[in-house]
């Protein structure tokens, strides 16, 4: 399968295995700051957390975040999702997806759980239910 | 203030709890686990579902979807819909603000802001669809239904989008009369 770990901008963007920073449940992390900025496909056995710019596809076995200040055009598919930026794109979460207060989603969304805290922006299809993983042409 | 409701006469009980009336013109309507609701609701207020809705919801303020509180319909809400870990909603919502707590069940598609507020869904249009002679298996239900909507069709005379009607059929027959006299005298 193509994974590619694109990290473009700042080296802040790091996995756990490189600084032994952000394991959690005994699962690497993936995690970018604020600063930093990746475009392409990411897919990646561990959690993710993405903060900065952000375009592209992501397919994570755990979690991912979205960070408040991040800015995602994405597809993403991750165990447990939670958005507190913006995020432009479709979104398929296998548990469940939490829109966080300041939260903005445009895209689709499935998802067998969903939170949405008050405060938060949904534009969007919203199906909940069995999980079928996305058919994407890349 | 405007509370209009239809549906399967035994069955349908809007209830107004007694000191959660109007409010100044606000009402505040609940349905309770026992009440079912199949048409249209426009509400100046509030709407709290704890029963069943089968159809659209249309509020000024706010609705609440709770405690086993199943919604199938499209929903309008100025300001806001709640949707509690006990409720289910499925349908399109307009909504300003969204609340949706771990346990609820949601399909549909959201759209929100003033954007989509400004263009409220038109219940009205079903109502053509309604009156056509159904070929459904039970067409005294949907007569009783078509004739439900009539009713509540004034009702949304306030809104500022008027209801479609039905474009006027081409007078052709008086086009085709005026040469026929002349063919006559021939």
């Amino acid at each position: 399968m193509d994974v590619q770990e694109a990290v473009a901008g700042s080296a802040h963007a790091a996995s756990a295995d490189d600084n032994g920073d952000g394991k959690r449940d005994g699962q690497r992390k993936f995690t970018m700051g604020p600063t930093d900025s990746l475009e392409g496909k990411l897919v990646y056995d561990g959690h993710v957390h993405l903060d900065g710019r952000v375009e592209g596809e992501f397919r994570v076995t755990g979690n991912l975040d979205v960070a408040s200040g991040a800015n995602a055009k994405i597809l993403i598919e991750a165990a447990n999702v939670t958005v507190k930026g913006t995020v432009e794109g479709s979104v398929a979460a296998r548990d469940k997806l939490t829109l966080g207060k300041n939260a903005k989603l445009n895209g689709d969304i499935v998802v067998r759980r969903l939170q949405i805290d008050d405060g938060a922006s949904l534009n969007g299809h919203v199906r909940m239910g069995d999980f079928e993983q996305h058919g994407s042409g890349g | 203030m405007t509370l209009s409701s239809t549906g399967p006469a035994a069955k349908n009980r809007t209830s107004t709890p007694a000191g959660n009336g109007s409010d100044g013109g606000r009402s505040s309507v609940v349905l309770g686990p026992r009440d079912r609701l199949v048409g249209q609701l426009y509400v100046e207020g509030d709407v709290r579902v704890v029963g069943t809705v089968e159809g659209e919801l249309e509020v000024t303020g706010s609705v609440e979807i709770d405690e086993g509180g199943r919604v199938t319909g499209p929903v309008t809400a100025r300001d806001r819909l709640v949707v509690g870990r006990a409720g289910s909603m499925k349908g399109d919502v307009r909504v300003a603000r969204l609340i949706v707590q771990d346990g609820a069940t949601f399909i549909g598609n959201v759209s929100m802001g003033k954007a989509a507020l400004e263009a409220p869904p038109k219940p009205v249009e079903k109502a053509p669809e309604a009156v056509q002679p159904p070929e459904l298996v039970q067409p005294v239900e949907a007569v009783k239904l078509s004739e439900a909507v009539k009713a509540l069709q004034p009702l949304k005379a306030a809104q500022p989008v008027k209801a479609e009607q039905p474009a006027k059929p081409v007078q052709s027959g008086k086009a085709a009369k005026l040469p026929d006299p002349k063919a006559k005298r021939r």
